[in-house]
């Protein structure tokens, strides 16, 4: 816990301390690109955006706390094909850096010439609060009424892929700003910034831990009582009754990167025949049919590596708790896989992987 | 008005004048799920006057009477439910054999998202401001599908549209006499007025989001949830356009991009997909707002397409909806047309 590392601290703010070092990685060609946060004065919404001018380094409001479109699904539309042909600084949340891991496993994506830049994350708000706010009335470190499941999450400290930490969640409140150096190239790259001081410090573990331990309590307080704790069947069809099948969840999920959802495939569709038969048989039966067999079958192929990253909830328009109901299924699949999401790049996905000798206690 | 059309529900599954009905019912949770119903006990389930569109009707029938469905089908459903589902027949996503459309005066809904916040009154055509904003300036309102209730100008009553609703009606042994007046003076009076709501909602946006300017920032806040492409009942391709994967650009050609003009949004295409799909849907669009309703942004993207619908379908004097013999402009190749357009 006590691991020492180098550590970049300035004594301006982080939005100040990050446009300057992002300004000087462009001018001086270190990267060709930053990709970040947006918020551009003709439009006036955020966005992700790639930008390469200096000058506009300005309309970026990195790490401000809300989510329009989650990282990873951004990267990988960047990435999908091929890796970026020249060094990209990347911005991203630790949830957002692991659903990218993610990706990058299944094809999707690539960490090649990227410059991560993470966070130890104090959550963001969701799009309904964020909305009509200017990026200045928005806190960077303590934002209030984040989602449920950033005040839930016990995984604030970005995975070993990111070359940066911007220390924003903290046990304790710094002045300035404290950048964790996490690789060599983000050392020469502080080096080259000339700004602030370089000296060593604490990891993003040892100065997040009781952040970590309120947000665990808060955690097991969810788990306790969330909207589908030790409720059966009859729950779940009430939780997705109000599902208007605008597979928003879906859309929005970085991790649901199929072009075709199996749901949508003929093969799964429910033909004429089964509906005609099935409502011969109930007397009645709910069309669209198949609403509740699509949640949980989304379920079933993004539990095992769900990041709970919450942009479910946000892109569904009837508010119904999708986010809270895959961070309960989430973390009890992954707890019998014995599988961390986004950790490591080279660890197989469990669902990829067949060994005969797994998941004794479950079976009969 | 719910114990009318519940009647006929039950007395067309009775006589055998249908084998089904589809129609919105109580769900649990306060919610609208469409029913297909065999079983006249589980009728008092029904609610044909849900003051929400959870999904649209047509939608809802398309899900399982793409090809002819082995019995017939009273659908009961809101006007422009029955108008898109004119729409998917040319398309070829919904038969109208054996399916009978019956309509009523529509109250119009609320939106989705007031309903489920409960912050809403039971929608009124009286009271403009509870209804969605595409509702305010419907003007299609009464007359859909085969046969509707009229409700206004005196007691409930069903009016024949096509033959097969006079057809059902006298079946049922019941009158298919003429409109009666204070119903013609009601729907006169109404629409003369949604009229004139929908000149000054459209002449709104116009002001407000004209030119390429004016669309970046109507779509600036989209997610790209594809929600409104999703619940639209038009947009019935399994595979849209936008996601295939040849539309897909390389991070070099992103970075190119990024360096030509300072910067580049990602994922792209936002308008691409915005104006692609008002130009593959929109002649057929029937204005139902549904795409509005599902927007988690609040983008008005529901009265653009609108408007958008009510030029492109001037252009060839089509209206979405009116008739399923009326063909598809853009199935229809016309040696001479649009010279206008011309060079």
């Amino acid at each position: 816990m006590n691991t020492k590392i180098r550590v970049l601290e300035t004594e301006t703010g982080v939005r100040e301390t990050l446009g300057k070092f992002l300004v000087r990685l462009l001018e001086s060609g270190e990267v060709h690109s930053v990709f970040a946060l947006r918020k551009t004065p003709q439009v006036g919404r955020f966005c992700r955006s790639l930008v390469s001018d200096p000058d506009l380094v300005d309309e970026l409001v990195p790490f401000l706390p809300v989510m329009p479109v989650q990282g990873a699904a951004a990267l990988t539309a960047l990435t999908g094909t091929e890796p970026p042909d020249a060094p990209v600084a990347v911005l991203l949340r630790p949830c957002e850096l692991r659903a990218f891991v993610e990706n990058v496993k299944q094809a999707q994506g690539s960490l090649e010439n990227l410059f991560i830049i993470s966070c130890t994350c104090p959550g963001v708000i969701p799009a309904s609060v964020q909305a009509g706010k200017d990026p200045g009335e928005i806190s960077m470190t303590g934002p209030d009424n984040v989602r449920s499941t950033c005040e839930t999450c016990t995984q604030l400290v970005p995975g070993p892929q990111a070359d940066m930490t911007v220390i924003l969640a903290a046990d304790r409140e710094t002045p300035g700003t404290v950048i964790l150096l996490n690789s060599d190239r983000a050392v020469t790259l502080a080096e080259n910034f000339g700004e602030g001081s370089i000296g060593t410090g604490e990891d993003g573990h040892a100065r997040t831990a009781e952040t970590l331990r309120l947000r665990k309590e808060a955690r097991e307080a969810f788990l306790a009582g969330g909207p589908v704790a030790g409720k059966g069947m009859d729950s779940l069809v009430s939780l997705f009754a109000s599902c208007i099948g605008c597979r928003g969840c879906r859309e929005a999920c970085p991790l649901c990167t199929c072009i075709l959802c199996d749901y949508e495939t003929s093969r799964t569709l429910p033909s004429p025949e089964l509906v005609r038969l099935e409502t011969d048989l109930r007397g009645a039966l709910r069309v669209p049919a198949g609403t509740l067999q699509f949640h949980l079958g989304r379920l079933t192929h993004i539990s095992p590596i769900c990041v709970n990253c919450g942009q479910c909830s946000d892109a569904c328009p009837v508010g119904i708790p999708v986010a809270e109901i895959f961070l309960a299924a989430s973390v009890s699949v992954q707890e019998a896989l014995g599988y961390e999401p986004g950790m490591n790049p080279e660890e197989p996905t469990p669902m990829s992987t067949f060994r005969p000798d797994e998941l004794g206690d479950i079976t009969d | 008005m719910r114990d009318v059309l519940l009647n006929l529900m039950l007395r067309a599954l009775e006589s055998g004048v249908a084998d089904y009905v589809l129609t919105p019912s109580r769900g649990p949770g306060g919610t609208f799920p469409w029913i297909l119903v065999n079983d006249v006990r589980l009728l008092d389930r029904a609610e044909p006057f849900p003051p929400v569109m959870y999904v649209q009707g047509a939608k809802a029938l398309a899900s399982f009477a793409r090809s002819p469905f082995g019995g017939k089908v009273l659908a009961v459903m809101r006007p422009c439910e029955a108008r898109a589902a004119v729409e998917l027949s040319k398309l070829d996503q919904v038969t109208m054999q054996n399916v009978y459309f019956l309509t009523m005066d529509c109250p119009g809904a609320v939106p989705v998202k007031s309903y489920r916040n409960g912050d809403f009154t039971e929608p009124d055509p009286g009271e403009p401001e509870s209804l969605r904003p595409l509702c305010r300036q419907c003007t299609h309102f009464t007359g859909a599908g085969d046969l509707f209730l009229a409700l206004h100008g005196g007691p409930p009553v069903f009016r024949p549209v096509t033959g097969s609703g006079r057809e059902l009606l006298e079946t049922l042994g019941m009158e298919t006499g003429e409109d009666r007046a204070e119903w013609v003076e009601w729907r006169d009076a109404l629409l003369r007025h949604r009229k004139e709501a929908r000149k000054r909602g459209m002449e709104d946006m116009r002001r407000s989001y004209t030119g390429l300017g004016g669309l970046a920032r109507l779509y600036g806040g989209c997610i790209s949830c594809r929600n409104c492409r999703t619940v639209c009942p038009i947009c019935y391709c399994r595979l849209c356009f936008i996601d295939m994967k040849d539309r897909r650009s390389p991070a070099s050609d992103h970075l190119h991009r990024s360096g030509e003009r300072g910067g580049d949004r990602l994922p792209g295409g936002t308008l691409l997909f915005h104006m692609g799909r008002m130009a593959h849907m929109s002649l057929s669009c029937v204005s139902c707002g549904m795409c509005e309703d599902a927007c988690p942004s609040d983008i008005p993207v529901g009265r653009m397409v609108s408007m958008v619908s009510e030029k492109t379908a001037a252009v060839f004097g089509y209206e979405a909806g009116r008739d399923t013999e009326e063909p598809l402009p853009l199935n229809t190749f016309e040696p001479d047309e649009l010279h206008e357009y011309e060079d």
